[in-house]
């Protein structure tokens, strides 16, 4: 029996000490409204969507032409998608206490309104908006851009 | 003779336009409470920093630098943009919870503010929400770790108990680390024993 909760006791240690976030995967970003065609792909997989989602590092987002989605990252950040759109989430890390931070969104086409959250207030310099020609820093807060 | 090379300047225009046709325009927008940031627009060709709300700069090709910004036309950017201004998420909303010292037991003006924020959580409904433990100074920074992971559990279970799907609760533990008002090691502070609740 003491065998058993000294052997608890080291696995809550473990978990404790592996990581500070309980949750399975951590959270990224939610799907806070969508409206019109809307589609991501994840891998080889392609699905519409959906309202209350959860959006991953390496998804791309692509809107039909009159297609708008709205998403709220970790972070607080916070970003609307126009119509034909594609966009990507290349890298996405915020883990404030071991000081990882990144936030590199990548626009291939169409309209964005971006509006930054903590990443950048933390560390500037780990956010980056890359268009086709060029790419943004962002010191806050908020950009909007229109790639043709 | 003359005509030729002409067409070929207008193949050479086309090919060029196809392969970095993109044209990008970048605009600083005031942000929501009216303050305004700063940008800096970038390629191998050179680079603007814009600070000013409502510059914009255009970006042609990755072979010429961004255009020096200009002022965009207010019309225009609605044309361009009031959409997507228009659909942009609300804010997330933080509350803080606060804690009797070494404890997970919560202050009573903190019990009597977990019915706002269910009902916040509702109305922000698709959301996720985030609950995150914090400790002050006070003790073992590894106990501190366990006792802020067991003020978020508690939180998180509190929520629970209100009808709020477990499934959209995460739970973060960030021990003394990160401390809202910044003191010396093993001091007692009552701000700094809290549980913040982010609902996006």
């Amino acid at each position: 029996m003491r065998h058993a909760i000294a052997c608890l006791l080291c696995l809550g240690l473990v978990w404790i000490g592996t990581s500070t976030a309980v949750a399975e995967e951590i959270f990224i970003s939610i799907v806070k409204s969508v409206e019109g065609g809307a589609t991501i792909t994840r891998g080889d997989t392609t699905h519409a969507v959906t309202s209350g989602m959860e959006v991953k590092r390496a998804d791309i987002i692509r809107t039909d032409r009159n297609g708008h989605v709205g998403l709220v990252f970790s972070d607080d950040t916070r970003i609307s998608i126009g119509p034909g759109t594609e966009l990507t989430i290349d890298s996405y890390l915020f883990e404030p206490l071991e000081n990882n931070l990144s936030f590199v969104l990548r626009l291939v086409r169409g309209t964005v309104s971006y509006l930054s959250g903590q990443i950048a207030k933390l560390a500037p310099e780990a956010v980056q908006l890359v268009l086709p020609a060029a790419t943004i820093g962002v010191r806050g807060t908020h950009v909007l851009i229109k790639v043709d | 003779m003359k005509k030729s090379i002409l067409i070929a300047c207008c193949l050479a225009a086309m090919a060029f336009n196809m392969a970095c046709g993109k044209k990008s325009m970048v605009m600083l927008a005031p942000d929501p409470d009216g303050s305004v940031g700063r940008i800096t627009v970038a390629n191998e060709a050179g680079s603007v920093d814009i600070d000013q709300a409502n510059l914009a700069t255009v970006i042609r090709s990755p072979e010429a630098a961004p255009r020096a910004p200009e002022p965009l036309d207010p019309a225009k950017v609605e044309a361009l943009f009031g959409q997507v201004v228009a659909n942009q998420p609300l804010p997330p909303l933080h509350f803080r919870l606060h804690f009797e010292s070494d404890s997970v037991r919560l202050l009573p003006d903190s019990r009597r503010q977990l019915t706002e924020i269910v009902e916040a959580i509702e109305a922000r409904s698709p959301t996720r929400v985030s609950v995150v433990g914090h400790t002050d100074t006070m003790g073992d920074k590894v106990y501190n770790v366990q006792l802020s992971l067991r003020r978020a559990i508690t939180v998180r279970q509190l929520l629970i108990d209100r009808g709020i799907d477990a499934a959209f609760i995460d739970v973060v533990s960030h021990g003394q680390e990160n401390p809202l008002v910044k003191t010396p090691d093993n001091v007692a502070n009552a701000q700094n024993r809290r549980v913040e609740v982010v609902i996006r």
